[in-house]
């Protein structure tokens, strides 16, 4: 070893002086060297610039920040605050937990400053719950009353966020269609979320992976969109799961499973991309894959344009890039994980939904545009998909649970790292960082908690009740690192938009609806295909959609409406009201529905009218089945739930309430998710909007630090 | 060593062979090319290609962080204290590659100056030819002289420096060719190659030394026999310069430049990371 690093140090010498021997000209010593230095000297160049523009203008910065600064905080309480989102932390597990001493942070956190229940909203679904969470106001208000609206024109669903569509001009050329414009990007969630009002009073926000900030709105912050942002394809994910066996080709929920043939050891298939909406007839893009086996070592060789990847059975590929080209020298870039589960007797592999590739986003994905770069570039590829854990994939048995898990933890890790990124560069400001790990999980994994639940004898069990439990401490130590970074002046705020109840038998509303006389099926006809393929529309006068939804067929309003709008439809939601509520369960004899919410009883807000008319309350146990969330009808209106799938929280709100910790005391027993907002205003000395439904929680009573100061 | 540089020699002659009667631009351009695509190739043989991504990923990550926290005078002085260690990161990454480079490189500059560092003489043009004594040799006293071949003239009689040992003669192209000078002294014979021609490009050797430095340095001549009381002989042709828009280039900035610039256009194609 030593004699190694003297002959390199001689070599070196020996070269440094062969080099001070020669004329000046040549000690330019190549291209090798003149791409280092170039590069190098680049970026010094680009520092010092920086560095000195910054210098220079920083007085001028100062003062300008100064002045806005002072009047941001004058009235401020508090320096930062942290809100941390659990997203489904369910409060009945985490007092259980707290009470056997397994999460200790929440339970520091409880004692030191306060634990409540917090009221979700109506319905109790993410998208709704947090988007009253970031506007202080009541679903109406904002638009979003499920992740699903449907087109009244089509009765066809639609996702109730966001819509992308392509460029209103293009230029005609060949087999092309050459955009002029950028696609058109339209987010459908109204009212103001607080880090705007933050950002126009000069208070810096960063918001992370928060549902429903698709597309990034501009504000003074960073913003990296979370559920709802798509994947490359424009879905909400879209798994590729290649198989070899012919029984496993089916139609596969959240994604597409594409069969496969080995010969000679080697696969020929591809990779599906998006649509190709360059050319006037759009058709799928590919990538050609090749894969390689040795069964001998449980290997594949993975093979397609630019890159090739040697992956073990068993073992997720980190990140890797695909590039699509549509053609005119274009590209479109996605991430991806490949995971290969089985290698013989047949060969198995996922592919994970094609996401925007941050480093190079095809779509905008965050706020400002380079933040997904710098976040890329900082710590890596990471997952961009909204509904970033792929709970249809372990649902249709693309992945098994541990793979899920393994990769549900992989993202929560990158999200994690993001957080504390943010809470190290934030000195003053607002941070919100939203988890849907705790989501994910407690979905596919809550059977191990129902001893009953139907799907333990329908699904592979592989895992325990411990996985849920685990998860708890998991989020337990994220708390504790994430309030470790605080100093005194901060808030910090845990919280979850709902909380979790088995999800045992399911409930087809449109079922229902049809065996008795309110929805009716084309001639002959005693079934439906999804999205209502065979109502007769002009005989129906109410139908269900989405997980909570139950639309009246209004005449004027739906395309093909009967019931005419005013009293009839008052009286028809009556009547509904009176046969749904209390709906028992025919197989098992218990109430499946608890309460039919009207939605001009319960919203007043200016986009009432896009609320569905009744909002069911299902009971523990109960959800909206899955056939009619896609607007199947069949004879039977209720069936056991038997995917993995076994926990859901669309229920009767008052069943599924979240959690709130802070580190400050509240001033009321029973928070509400719409008082978050109006809270943060409160602490950064901000008055509240009137639009602004909920109400300040935290120290109402504590006076301005500053102004204590003064009065001494 | 006359063999090593003998056999590189050739090689550069054949790569050359085709633009002698072409402006000496497209022979530039063209051994740039070539000499972009072997730094790429060795650079992605010896670097750390992993670590020299990751190092540039941190790099730019700090440099968008200057913009993103530009109001944040603690997060964008941390910035600034990251580039610049990563930077340091960067060029010791860069390292192992340009010592890999050195040698091969040398060699290459040495010959490509033989091409490019020199103007042939033309038929009329004058020329110094220079000869170095050994201190051992007293100049008035050695008994030196310069016999031309028909194609070239010695003009002068000798003019001897003896504070520098040095002895010079003028002499004049007269026909094209490649003439051999011979230097007569205490009994013993050198030869030097006078290059006389009206080609754009031509190989030029300045110097014929007894040093195995200045050998490497213009590899066209064998080495003077260390026997032989002679340091080296010089012709001290005019230098040449590559016009680039009334500008006369010395080779080194054009070769640098575009080598670096084919090495930036070809480093996707070929997958490098420099």
């Amino acid at each position: 070893m030593k004699r190694k690093g003297l002959v390199f140090s001689a070599l070196v010498l020996s070269i440094a002086a062969l080099l001070s021997l020669s004329i000046p000209g040549q000690a330019y010593i190549g291209p090798g060297a003149g791409f280092a230095f170039l590069s190098s000297f680049l970026v010094l160049f680009l520092t010092f610039f920086l560095a000195i523009f910054s210098f220079l203008s920083w007085p001028f910065r100062f003062l300008l920040r100064l002045a806005k600064g002072r009047q941001a905080y004058k009235k401020a309480l508090v320096d930062k605050v942290v809100i941390v989102g659990l997203d489904g932390l369910e409060p009945s597990l985490t007092e259980k937990f707290m009470a056997e001493g397994k999460l200790p942070h929440l339970a520091r956190l409880k004692k030191e400053g306060s634990y409540a229940r917090l009221q979700t909203t109506t319905p109790a679904i993410s998208p709704v719950a947090w988007s009253s969470f970031m506007t202080g106001s009541e679903p109406s208000k904002h638009n979003i009353f499920d992740f699903l609206s449907r087109d009244p024109r089509t009765y066809l669903p639609a996702l109730s966020s966001a819509r992308i569509a392509g460029p209103k001009k293009t230029l005609s050329w060949g087999k092309y269609k050459i955009p002029l414009r950028k696609p058109e990007i339209r987010g459908f969630r109204k009212s103001v979320p607080f880090w705007k009002i933050l950002g126009h009073a000069g208070i810096f926000s960063t918001v992370l992976r928060v549902p429903i900030t698709f597309p990034p709105e501009k504000f003074a912050g960073h913003l990296l969109s979370g559920m709802c942002a798509p994947d490359l394809k424009g879905s909400q994910g879209t798994f590729a799961f290649y198989t070899t066996d012919k029984e496993k080709i089916k139609k596969k929920e959240g994604g597409v499973a594409i069969s496969v043939e080995v010969i000679d050891g080697r696969i020929k298939t591809y990779i599906s991309g998006p649509d190709n909406s360059l050319l006037k007839k759009p058709e799928e893009l590919r990538l050609p894959l090749a894969i390689d086996l040795d069964k001998e070592k449980g290997e594949a060789l993975l093979d397609w344009p630019g890159q090739r990847l040697r992956l073990k059975k068993g073992m997720f590929s980190p990140w890797v890039k695909l590039v699509f080209r549509p053609g005119l020298g274009m590209k479109v870039k996605a991430i991806a994980k490949f995971f290969v589960s089985a290698v013989e007797p047949h060969f198995e592999m996922y592919l994970t939904p094609l996401n925007i590739d941050p480093e190079k986003p095809a779509l905008p994905i965050s706020h400002p545009f380079i933040y997904s770069v710098y976040l890329s570039k900082l710590l890596g590829s990471f997952v961009t998909l909204g509904e970033a854990n792929d709970t249809w994939a372990l649902n249709e048995g693309a992945l098994n649970e541990a793979s899920f898990l393994e990769l549900t933890y992989s993202n929560h890790h990158e999200w994690e790292a993001m957080l504390i990124n943010a809470l190290c560069k934030t000195k003053k400001g607002a941070v919100v960082c939203v988890f849907e790990t705790t989501d994910s999980i407690q979905h596919m994994f809550w059977r191990y908690l129902d001893a009953g639940h139907p799907a333990l004898k329908t699904t592979p069990s592989e895992m325990s009740s411990g996985i849920i439990e685990d998860l708890y401490k998991k989020m337990d130590d994220l708390v504790g690192r994430a309030r470790q970074s605080l100093g005194p002046r901060s808030v910090l705020i845990v919280m979850s938009d709902h909380g979790f109840k088995s999800f045992r038998r399911g409930v087809n509303l449109n079922s229902w609806l049809y065996l008795n006389g309110y929805l009716s099926l084309k001639e002959g006809k005693k079934e439906s295909e999804e999205w209502f393929k065979d109502v007769e529309w002009e005989r129906t006068r109410a139908y269900a959609l989405g997980l909570g939804g139950l639309y009246i067929n209004q005449k004027g309003r739906e395309a093909k409406g009967v019931v005419p709008a005013g009293e009839e439809t008052k009286a028809l939601k009556a009547e509904l009201i009176g046969k749904l509520a209390g709906l028992r369960d025919s197989q098992t004899g218990e109430v499946s529905i608890t309460e039919v919410y009207d939605r001009d009883k319960i919203y007043a807000g200016p986009y009432r009218e896009n609320a569905p008319d009744l909002i069911i309350g299902y009971n523990q146990g109960y959800r909206a089945s899955w056939d009619s969330v896609t607007g199947k009808v069949n004879g039977a209106v209720f069936e056991d739930n038997s995917k993995a799938w076994s926990g859901d929280h669309c229920i009767d709100p008052r069943y599924v309430p979240g959690v709130f910790f802070s580190n400050r005391k509240i001033n009321r027993l029973s928070p509400s998710i719409m008082d978050i907002a109006p809270s943060v205003l409160q602490v950064f000395g901000l008055p509240v909007p009137a639009h602004m439904d909920g109400r300040p929680l935290l120290a109402a009573e504590e006076e301005s630090p500053r102004k204590k100061g003064r009065k001494r | 060593m006359w063999t090593f540089n003998s056999l590189i020699g050739r090689m550069f002659a054949l790569i050359f062979f085709p633009f002698r009667s072409l402006h000496p631009w497209f022979a530039m351009v063209f051994i740039s090319f070539l000499t972009g695509l072997l730094m790429l190739f060795v650079f992605r043989l010896t670097s750390n290609q992993k670590g020299i991504r990751q190092v540039k990923d941190k790099i730019k990550a700090h440099l968008l962080e200057l913009r993103l926290f530009k109001d944040s005078l603690p997060v964008t002085l941390k910035a600034q204290g990251q580039i610049l260690k990563h930077n340091l990161k960067y060029i010791s990454y860069s390292a192992k590659p340009m010592l890999v480079m050195i040698i091969p490189l040398l060699v290459i500059l040495a010959q490509l100056n033989l091409w490019f560092g020199y103007e042939a003489l033309r038929a009329g043009d004058t020329a110094l030819v220079k000869v170095v004594l050994k201190k051992s040799v007293a100049p008035f006293e050695a008994d030196v002289e310069l016999e031309a071949p028909p194609g070239l003239a010695v003009e002068t009689p000798p003019l001897r420096l003896v504070e520098t040992g040095e002895v010079y003669w003028r002499i004049r192209a007269k026909k094209e060719g490649v003439h051999e000078l011979r230097v007569k002294l205490a009994g013993q014979n050198v030869t030097k190659t006078v290059i006389v021609t009206a080609k754009p490009l031509a190989r030029v050797c300045p110097m014929k030394s007894a040093s195995l430095l200045d050998g490497l340095l213009f590899p066209g001549e064998k080495l003077i026999p260390s026997r032989t009381p002679l340091t080296f002989v010089e012709i001290i042709y005019p230098a040449k310069r590559l016009n680039l828009a009334g500008l006369g280039l010395h080779w080194l900035i054009p070769y640098l430049v575009l080598s670096v610039l084919f090495g930036f256009i070809f480093k996707r194609p070929f997958r490098v990371e420099i």
